[in-house]
């Protein structure tokens, strides 16, 4: 269901101009240009070491990129450290699921808060009420977030340590962690690895609930063509870390280049 | 994409929690639930009140003996945050114990002839420990794991030598050495404590000051490990990456970790040096840095109730183990927590028993029978078993040789029963144990410095075998 706005130009949440990295003498992100609006869902789409995990490493700050500007709402991140990059509004979720796995599945949700709150050592370990009342609104929060993924992560498992949830609901775990940031751009690096087909359906339709609902900025890095066809906006095709495709699904898939980065030359165009 | 006939988001499996988890509890769970019954203030005054009263027994012994506890305790509560929350090893710990010592008495003894008050010189030592703490964090905020482990040993172990030699260093704009630390003599005629016009006379009045400092920090801690920076702690000691893409700032607050776990060892070792009257550089070396992580790992890791307990076994445990009763009780305690964990069900475990009972009596007529002298019973033990411990139990005149014999024997058979199959095993249990039993009457429990460390050794490996994320603690996960 791409949701296709008349009005056209959207304001720009987040602007990559000429980014560059390499890693030795592998260049793995090659002078990249990507505009992703408010409120838009961009698909990152390509072959394994295309650079779309290494694009999200550069965009959080875990990389510094050799050249190039990284604009969130026209401030240029690149070169901060992840920690304050997320604080200003972009978090991610991980590839291969990274949570806190021997903290409970709140406590998960509550130290992703930690850039929004600012209770320090004393006023913690004095019990101060300013500390309490902020305690007591990151807790609701957590609940609201943690609602929003229906009863999957609700009732006992609040209290659960993470490792004892499901895979699935280890990657909603993670997209409620990462709302938790504070962050109005989510990245999201393969949401719907290594789910069955209903938890699949439930991941677009929760990509598209956070947009529509919440009002979240989505670049995904995404696989599953079917869930890709589903949520995005627009889809970017990578490969060798140059853009080689850009635009709706049907245009990029049907890409001869996009088809070859896939499947090799001599099937191009067949489709 | 249609989604009106998917049950989205709904969960059957949490719905049906309640009963899925109405299973029988075991033992530990039961113990749990009736202590959590019992109401939070009488669970948290009832100790107090407790320990409080220890000092009016009269004994000096046991007052000191809590003293030290107290110590301890602070080491542990301290050593707990940077270990068991933020997940930093930090092996050079035990420096900062020996930081505010120094510090402490340098303050207040006439070796730089300065007597300042207590009231300054307590919270100047535990400002600069946090702020030695502080420097040794900044090289070692980028090292993780082993790494930071064998840095901070490093400087745990510089401390130490400085301390020894520190009596002779020559300072910049100096010609003639000065002595900073007294060298191995340490320093000696540290003033005692005195705080608002109270002079520190006995050993009781710190034990009081500890026990106050131990339940202030213990609730100051507990508020913090559920804060915000406590789950940050956490968070950055299980996975630093994702804590960093989380807006945790990793660098600042493993730095804040182990400024805090210093300031508190240096809190603890300001009061070490006042109740000493004196510091020496041996005191602040590995052996207590192995005790205080023992204390923290025996009670379960980032528990902070388990830091207490783990304080209270590994520096009661010893002082016990002085009654050579007491020695016996924790190994016979020992020995059936291992057969324990060996058979681990009931019937197998009663037919083990009546084994051990029986190859005890078959042993002891066979040896009466071969004509081996033996000693009577009143000789080796005493107490409750005794009696019938004679009929069971042999122990010959020539306790050397036999013991030396029956131990070797005891560690091949030991060697053999870990490569057999474990119905096999169960049936050379009963052997194995009596055997035991004769190698600690007839060789150690005689020698009870050497069975101290010993029993406290066995303790710690059995302990670690059946319950390995510690007494207390929760069991962690690695996932992958």
């Amino acid at each position: 269901m791409p949701v296709q706005d008349g009005e056209g130009a959207r304001a720009e949440a987040l602007a990559l101009r000429a980014v560059s990295k390499s890693f030795g003498g592998l260049t793995s992100v090659d002078a990249l240009d990507l505009t992703v609006g408010e409120r838009e869902v961009v698909s990152v789409i390509g072959p394994n070491g295309a650079g779309k995990t290494t694009l999200f490493n550069l965009i959080t700050g875990v990389y510094r990129p050799d050249s190039g500007q990284i604009l969130l709402a026209g401030e240029d991140v690149a070169g901060l450290a992840p920690s304050e990059v997320t604080r200003r509004g972009i978090a991610r979720t991980f590839q291969n699921v990274r949570l806190f796995h021997n903290m409970s599945v709140v406590d998960n949700v509550l130290a992703a808060m930690y850039g929004g709150t600012r209770t320090g050592l004393f006023a913690a370990a004095l019990g101060l009420r300013s500390a309490r009342r902020e305690e007591r609104e990151a807790r609701a929060r957590a609940e609201e977030l943690l609602s929003f993924f229906g009863t999957r992560l609700m009732g006992y498992r609040w209290d659960q340590p993470a490792y004892s949830l499901s895979y699935a609901n280890r990657r909603r775990l993670e997209i409620a962690r990462a709302m938790a940031t504070g962050a109005r751009v989510l990245l999201l690096d393969e949401p719907a690895a290594g789910m069955n087909p209903k938890e699949t359906h439930e991941i677009a339709d929760v990509i598209g609930r956070l947009r529509a609902e919440k009002g979240y900025t989505i670049v995904v890095i995404e696989h599953d063509m079917h869930v890709v066809e589903g949520v995005s906006d627009r889809v970017v095709a990578l490969d060798h870390g140059v853009k080689i495709a850009e635009g709706g699904f049907e245009e990029v898939a049907l890409n001869p280049q996009v088809v070859e980065a896939y499947l090799g030359r001599g099937t191009a165009g067949t489709k | 994409m249609d989604s009106t006939n998917l049950n989205l988001g709904t969960d059957e499996w949490v719905a049906a929690h309640a009963e899925r988890s109405a299973g029988t509890p075991g033992p530990l769970d039961r113990a749990r639930a009736a202590w959590e019954a019992v109401p939070l203030l009488v669970r948290v005054l009832l100790p107090v009140v407790l320990l409080a009263l220890v000092p009016l027994a009269g004994s000096s012994y046991l007052t000191r003996v809590g003293v030290n506890l107290g110590l301890f305790a602070l080491l542990a509560l301290g050593l707990n945050i940077v270990v068991g929350y933020a997940g930093l090893l930090d092996l050079g710990y035990v420096a900062f114990y020996g930081f505010g010592a120094y510090t402490f008495a340098m303050l207040s003894s006439d070796k730089f002839g300065l007597h300042l008050p207590t009231l300054v010189t307590v919270p100047l030592a535990v400002v600069l420990t946090a702020a030695f703490g502080f420097l040794l964090s900044l090289p070692s905020r980028r090292l993780l794991g082993d790494y930071l482990a064998i840095v901070t040993l490093f400087f745990g172990q510089i401390f130490v030598e400085f301390a020894i030699s520190g009596d002779s260093i020559t300072l910049p704009g100096r010609s003639q050495s000065s002595d900073l630390t007294g060298g191995s003599d340490g320093i000696s005629g540290v003033d005692r404590f005195s705080l608002l016009g109270l002079r520190f006379e006995s050993d009781a009045y710190y034990y009081y000051l500890l026990l106050a400092l131990v339940l202030l920090l213990t609730l100051a801690i507990y508020r913090v490990d559920r804060s915000r920076v406590g789950r940050a702690w956490r968070a950055l000691g299980q996975d630093a990456l994702a804590a960093e893409a989380m807006t945790i700032p990793v660098n600042r607050l493993k730095i804040l970790a182990f400024v805090v776990g210093a300031g508190i060892a240096g809190l603890s070792g300001a009061i070490f040096a006042a109740v000493q009257r004196g510091v020496f550089p041996s005191s602040f070396d590995l052996p207590l840095l192995i005790l205080v992580y023992a204390a923290v790992i025996l009670g379960g890791s980032g528990s902070l109730a388990g830091a207490l307990l783990g304080a209270a076994l590994m520096s009661l445990l010893p002082e016990a183990l002085r009654q050579p009763a007491y020695g016996e009780w924790l190994f016979f305690v020992l020995l059936c927590l291992a057969a324990v964990a060996v058979v681990r069900r009931a019937r197998p475990l009663l037919l083990v028993a009546v084994g051990t009972v029986v190859v005890g009596f078959v042993m002891n007529a066979v040896l009466l029978a071969a004509g081996v002298q033996g000693l009577p019973a009143a000789d080796w033990t005493q107490g409750l078993l005794s009696r019938g411990m004679g009929r069971w139990l042999f122990v010959p005149v020539d306790r050397l040789h036999w013991g030396n014999a029956a131990f070797v024997l005891l560690v091949v058979l030991l060697a053999v029963a870990s490569r057999i199959r474990p119905a096999v095993r169960i049936a050379l249990l009963p052997v194995l144990l009596w055997l035991a039993t004769f190698v600690w009457f007839v060789r150690l429990s005689p020698e009870p410095s050497l069975t101290r460390q010993l029993l406290i050794g066995a303790l710690l490996v059995v302990l670690m075998i059946v319950r390995p994320e510690g007494l207390l603690g929760r069991k962690q996960v690695e996932v992958l």
